[in-house]
């Protein structure tokens, strides 16, 4: 009785598991860059919430994703409720995508990743620099983009995986 | 043409609303509220502000607590590679130690001084005090270097306070929580900071190159030439956002095939902070005096107490330049006794040398002599053959014999 209530818990952890990572990669900024390596960065959010709001995932929620913004913000020191609104942005072209594809395909998925990306980076640099006059070098920008779409398909086996073991 | 149209429209308008069974909100609110967030974060409005600090002070915290494990695994790494250059770095530390001891007794002078002079200049008293603040979030932001601290308004930290690393500037105050604070990297490309580039004097802005160096922002034309390699830098105190005389890194010319591009290498490793210094700096202003002696010998007037306190310093510093001073003399003083003591060593030994040199001297005399004595000695001995000769062993014969057997007769 006690093994099926441990194992209950922890497959309702397990299910949890995505939006659990979510909120460790915003608190704790989980992209490498402490390694210090020159022109290296990629946004692990963006491929998690891309890939599970594409997916539908039942334990995904948009309110927490759009909290887990709202962390981002605070922790990196941007404008409160900008990360937020490139979450948000990027569950809106997801749900878009899945409403109008009727054959799914991961390498469209991925191109359609890199349009999306590109465009909220966009917007991300022109709110940043326009309204609240940060400075920020574009080549960073361009370069975070180009390995978050890199990564993409390495995080995406990952998941897969994961979703496996949760069917299993 | 309409109809794909349509679909369109139909995709967009479900993505936007339509909320599946497991979403408590639709899309088109939640991209609403962060807009609306946006815009009144960009106001500064007080009741956000509040809501920020109280977030902040959240999720700081939590970012502290969860990055404990990936802190420990990168701080492991770091301890293991300090280790293998442990033995090298402490005989480097310790010489290096010594010569700052020297040097800390004349900055505490200089600093003495300083401080006066400014008193004279504006009419407060500025007396900073250092606390000490560790740093609980620094994720390196590819945009952004910044980190944050865990003193905030309750410890007096305020928007502009100085930040350093030992004695080295790292960046300034950005934003203050109740018992967190966010503090803007020099590395930033945000960060401008007035400074002096030493020994040239020339006056310059420096910004951060969005990674770990610096760079010469503004400086004025035709100065740039009089810039040399490994020039120090430190802050000018120009617009009273930095104190001045902090240093901050020393200065590398970059030499392209037409531009010179100055970068600033900090003193301090930004990506290796782990606690910092705050200068929480408060201000006594000073009260003008009447010539009202009962005024003037009250010792609770702040100014007076603040002018005793200086002089107290003063002195201080005095008793210990003198203590230094005789401690110098007594090294100065043994050092002698150890030379005097060499040097009638020395002279011991070459007394003894000089000896030796005589009695060779007189060994080569006597050798020559003798060989003389046995080529030339029946030419000057006296003899029935040779009257003329001298007895053996007087003077005159030794000179005969030395002569060659020639005999002077004058």
């Amino acid at each position: 009785m006690v093994n099926l209530k441990t194992k209950s818990s922890f497959l309702r952890l397990y299910s949890w598991l995505p939006i659990i990572i979510l909120f460790i990669s915003v608190l704790n900024e989980f992209d490498f860059n402490y390694l210090n390596l020159e022109y290296f960065s990629f946004n692990f959010p963006y491929i998690l919430i891309f890939y599970f709001t594409l997916k539908d995932f039942k334990h995904f929620d948009y309110f927490l994703v759009f909290i887990a913004g709202l962390v981002n913000d605070t922790v990196v020191g941007l404008p409160l409720g900008l990360s937020s609104f490139l979450y948000i942005l990027i569950c809106i072209a997801t749900s878009y995508l899945r409403n109008i594809t009727i054959r799914p395909h991961p390498i469209k998925d991925w191109f359609y990743f890199l349009f999306i990306i590109s465009l909220i980076n966009s917007i991300s640099y022109s709110v940043l620099t326009l309204f609240f006059s940060y400075n920020i070098i574009l080549i960073d920008y361009l370069i975070n983009n180009f390995f978050t779409f890199l990564f993409y398909l390495v995080f995406v086996y990952l998941f897969k995986q994961y979703l496996r073991g949760l069917n299993d | 043409m309409a109809s794909s149209r349509d679909d369109f429209i139909i995709a967009i308008r479900s993505a936007f609303l339509k909320k599946s069974t497991q979403q408590k909100f639709s899309l088109l609110s939640l991209i609403l509220t962060s807009a609306f967030i946006i815009l009144l974060s960009s106001f500064e409005f007080k009741v956000i502000r509040y809501l920020k600090i109280g977030i902040n002070e959240i999720v700081y915290r939590s970012s502290f607590v969860v990055s404990i494990p990936e802190n420990f695994i990168k701080n492991t790494f770091f301890e293991v590679s300090e280790y293998t250059t442990f033995f090298n770095n402490y005989k480097k530390d310790k010489k290096e130690l010594n010569q700052l001891k020297s040097n800390y007794v004349s900055s505490q002078i200089i600093q003495s001084e300083n401080r006066e002079l400014k008193e004279l200049i504006n009419d407060y008293v500025s007396s900073s005090d250092k606390i000490l603040a560790k740093i609980i979030v620094d994720h390196e932001s590819p945009f952004l270097k910044s980190i944050i601290i865990n003193k905030g308004s309750k410890d007096n930290i305020k928007i502009g306070t100085n930040i350093y690393d030992q004695s080295y500037l790292v960046g300034r105050v950005t934003e203050v929580n109740y018992k967190t604070a966010r503090v803007l990297l020099l590395s930033d490309l945000n960060s401008n900071v007035p400074v002096t580039i030493a020994p040239q004097n020339i006056q310059a802005i420096i910004t951060g190159d969005g990674d770990n160096q610096g760079q010469i922002k503004y400086i004025k034309d035709g100065f740039s030439d009089e810039i040399t390699q490994e020039s120090i830098i430190y802050t000018s105190g120009t617009g009273a956002i930095f104190k001045s005389g902090i240093p901050i890194g020393r200065l590398s010319i970059l030499q392209d095939n037409l531009t010179s591009k100055f970068n600033v290498e900090f003193y301090s490793d930004f990506t290796q902070l782990k606690y910092v210094f705050a200068d929480v700096i408060t201000k006594t202003e000073i009260q003008n005096f009447d010539n009202n002696d009962s005024e003037l010998n009250d010792l609770d007037n702040t100014p007076m107490n603040a002018k005793l306190k200086i002089l107290e310093d003063e002195l201080k510093i005095i008793e210990d330049t003198n203590l230094k001073f005789k401690e110098e003399n007594e090294i100065l003083k043994s050092e002698i006794n150890n030379l005097e003591s060499e040097i009638i060593d020395f002279k011991n030994k070459i007394f003894l040398q000089k000896e030796k040199i005589n009695q060779f001297d007189i060994d080569e005399k006597e050798l020559n002599f003798l060989r003389l004595n046995l080529e030339y000695g029946h030419k000057c001995r006296k003899s029935f053959f040779n009257n003329k000769g001298f007895v053996v062993g007087t003077s005159e014969y030794k000179q005969c014999v030395l002569n060659k057997g020639r005999i002077n007769n004058g």
